[in-house]
């Protein structure tokens, strides 16, 4: 009789150290969710879009480069004057990657994160996984960051070989602006992916609201002067690219008006912080939304 | 992951690790896509030393025949004419013999450090050399022979403390290249004849040189070795910007445009030099806000460069001048502007 409790509580311990294997830790959670999801991520049918993003820059580049190198007379010009390679990459990096590409990128991976397995209505076989909701998200976050990385910065690198020499540029003297380039485009793509995958894990057209968001207020608030537009993404970006704004009329002539850069040190942590406290506020909404499906 | 997930992984990589390590080694080495093309710039180079704190050139025949020196001709008839005055001396007509001029600045070891002793200008063109040796000799030229070739020097003025260091010497360096400036430097050109260290072995200025040789005028510098040669007041000196090089380059035809480009000691120097810039040129855009003809000009006006460079482009269109010389001539108040 006295044997029945004693045989009972190492049955009720295994069952709980059962139980603890059976759910990971909160990164190793995030991990998996991570490697499963890089794969579908790459070969979707977004890809073709994520694609076209990548290759199409390079595409311009080529051109580019043999339409120069066939007569030097091509190097495009502004206002008449011949520009530098370095001077084409630069504006290429402004009106390209940091304009386009990389809010584009932003918007339609990182609000899909959740929304994406909402719309599927796969999301409830994530969710009854022993693991943290959150880290489901944090998973699929470093997947989308993987992916857009993987594929963004390898495609400046051969756009910079390119583009650079045109000109009688050098690929030396510029490269350490290039690696700046890397750095803030990876910091560029990080925060919007952050920003955007709390959007899509609280918002219900995540989408919309997304493409409002970064080509509506990011781009109109940096006309207004005073601290609203230290609450976007592009401020801190701006602060970390090291090819000078490209000048354009009216524009220009407003922007040099209130035109406020944050130095280096100030942009990184200011997307720091903006990267770590949207991921936390979607950990935070992920974990507590019930998400009902629609039938 | 899938094994084609982990193919895309490794290959993104690879092309990013090969392209850190290239530009890294490009960084280090100095090696540029250059490098495998031709040193750059006109063959005149080899004759200029490689301490050349200024090298310039100019496609003179390109300026003489373009729509804008005529226009400047009609806008402005009553020149000074030093033009003739350097034919009566020299008896080199610039607008019909001279092709192409290339001139150069460079400090000279145990001479005067100013100009003209540190100046050198090679001239490329159609030359009558015993008109011209007879009329430098009617003017108290001295010839002498130097390397085969005759070395022709004017007369050192009885002001010049400098005597025969700071004197101007030509040369005809080759066949329908003609070598105007200090003797000393003339003398180096016929040196460099035979070969030997000369500008093309200066990586830094040929790199800007190659960046430039589109425009039919251009001109290359070090900037701080200049503004020290100037002798500038103290006060001056000290607030121009740390500047190490600039370049200027433009193409004049019908108009002119072109590029003024300059590298700052490090990129806070770069960035606070945009910022004056910047500044300068939203007060010019809302200064001409009135004035349709001068916007375009203004507007034309574009900020760039990357790290520690500066650039300004500008267009400086043919009626631009047409303007400027209704102004001079007073069919335009100059207020109104």
């Amino acid at each position: 009789m006295t044997s029945t409790p004693s045989t009972a509580r190492p049955e009720r311990a295994s069952h709980v150290d059962a139980s603890r294997r059976a759910q990971p830790s909160f990164w190793t959670a995030s991990f998996r969710v991570f490697d499963l999801s890089l794969g579908q991520m790459l070969w979707s049918r977004r890809s073709v879009f994520l694609a076209i993003m990548v290759v199409g820059p390079v595409l311009l580049a080529v051109i580019l480069h043999f339409v120069t190198g066939l007569a030097p007379g091509n190097v495009p010009r502004i206002n008449g004057a011949r520009i530098s390679g370095a001077t084409i990459f630069g504006f290429m990096i402004w009106w390209l990657y940091i304009y386009v590409i990389v809010p584009v990128l932003g918007v339609f991976y990182g609000t899909s994160l959740i929304a994406d397995e909402v719309d599927d209505k796969t999301i409830t076989y994530l969710f009854v996984r022993p693991i943290p909701r959150a880290a489901v998200l944090v998973g699929k976050y470093l997947s989308y960051l993987v992916c857009t990385t993987l594929l963004i910065l390898p495609s400046v690198m051969v756009v910079y070989f390119l583009i650079v020499p045109i000109n009688g540029g050098q690929i030396g003297a510029q490269f350490p602006s290039l690696l700046a380039d890397l750095g803030m485009l990876f910091g560029g793509l990080a925060s919007y992916g952050a920003v955007f995958a709390l959007v899509g894990a609280r918002m219900k057209r995540p989408l919309v609201v997304g493409l409002i968001y970064a080509f509506g207020w990011e781009k109109g608030v940096q006309f207004f002067p005073g601290y609203l537009r230290r609450a976007t993404v592009q401020y801190y970006l701006q602060g970390l690219v090291p090819h000078t704004m490209p000048q354009d009329s009216a524009v220009s002539l407003l922007l040099d008006f209130f035109r406020e850069i944050p130095t280096v040190a100030t942009s990184i942590v200011g997307l720091a912080v903006i990267c770590g406290l949207a991921l936390w506020l979607a950990g935070r909404a992920v974990e507590r939304r019930e998400y009902v499906l629609e039938q | 992951m899938t094994t084609r997930t982990r193919y895309f992984v490794f290959g993104s990589l690879l092309v990013l690790t090969v392209g850190v390590a290239t530009g890294l080694v490009a960084y280090y080495t100095g090696f540029s896509t250059s490098a495998f093309t031709s040193v750059g710039g006109p063959d005149e180079l080899k004759y200029l030393p490689r301490n050349a704190n200024l090298v310039a050139y100019s496609n003179v025949r390109d300026v003489m025949t373009s729509g804008l020196r005529e226009r400047l001709r009609q806008i402005l008839p009553n020149q000074p004419n030093g033009q003739q005055e350097f034919q009566n001396e020299t008896g080199i007509n610039i607008e019909a013999d001279i092709d192409l001029v290339v001139a150069a600045l460079a400090p000279q070891s145990g001479g005067p450090e100013a100009f003209p002793a540190t100046g050198l200008v090679l001239a490329r063109g159609r030359f009558d050399q015993v008109k011209i040796e007879a009329l430098m000799r009617e003017h108290g030229a001295t010839v002498d022979e130097y390397k085969g070739i005759r070395l022709i020097t004017g007369p050192t003025s009885a002001a010049n403390t400098a005597g025969a260091a700071n004197a101007v010497s030509l040369a005809f360096v080759e066949p329908g290249l003609v070598a105007l400036g200090s003797t000393f430097l003339v003398r180096n050109a016929i040196d460099l004849k035979a070969g030997g260290d000369n500008v093309t072995a200066n990586e830094e200025l040929m790199n800007l040189v190659r960046s430039l040789e589109n425009g039919n005028s251009w001109a290359v510098g070090r900037f701080d070795a200049i503004a020290s040669q100037a002798k500038l007041p103290s006060g001056l000196a000290e607030r121009l910007p740390p500047i190490t090089w600039f370049s200027a380059t433009t193409q004049i035809d019908t108009g002119v445009s072109g590029v003024l480009r300059v590298e700052a000691r490090d990129e806070t120097s770069a960035n606070n030099l945009r910022d004056v810039v910047r500044g300068f040129l939203a007060l010019a855009k809302l200064e001409v806000g009135q004035r349709p003809e001068l916007q375009a000009m203004v507007q034309s006006l574009q900020l760039g460069g990357t790290g520690t460079t500066v650039s300004l482009s500008f267009n400086l269109p043919g009626d631009l001048f047409d303007l400027l010389g209704n102004l001079a001539t007073g069919t335009i108040a100059p207020k109104s502007l």
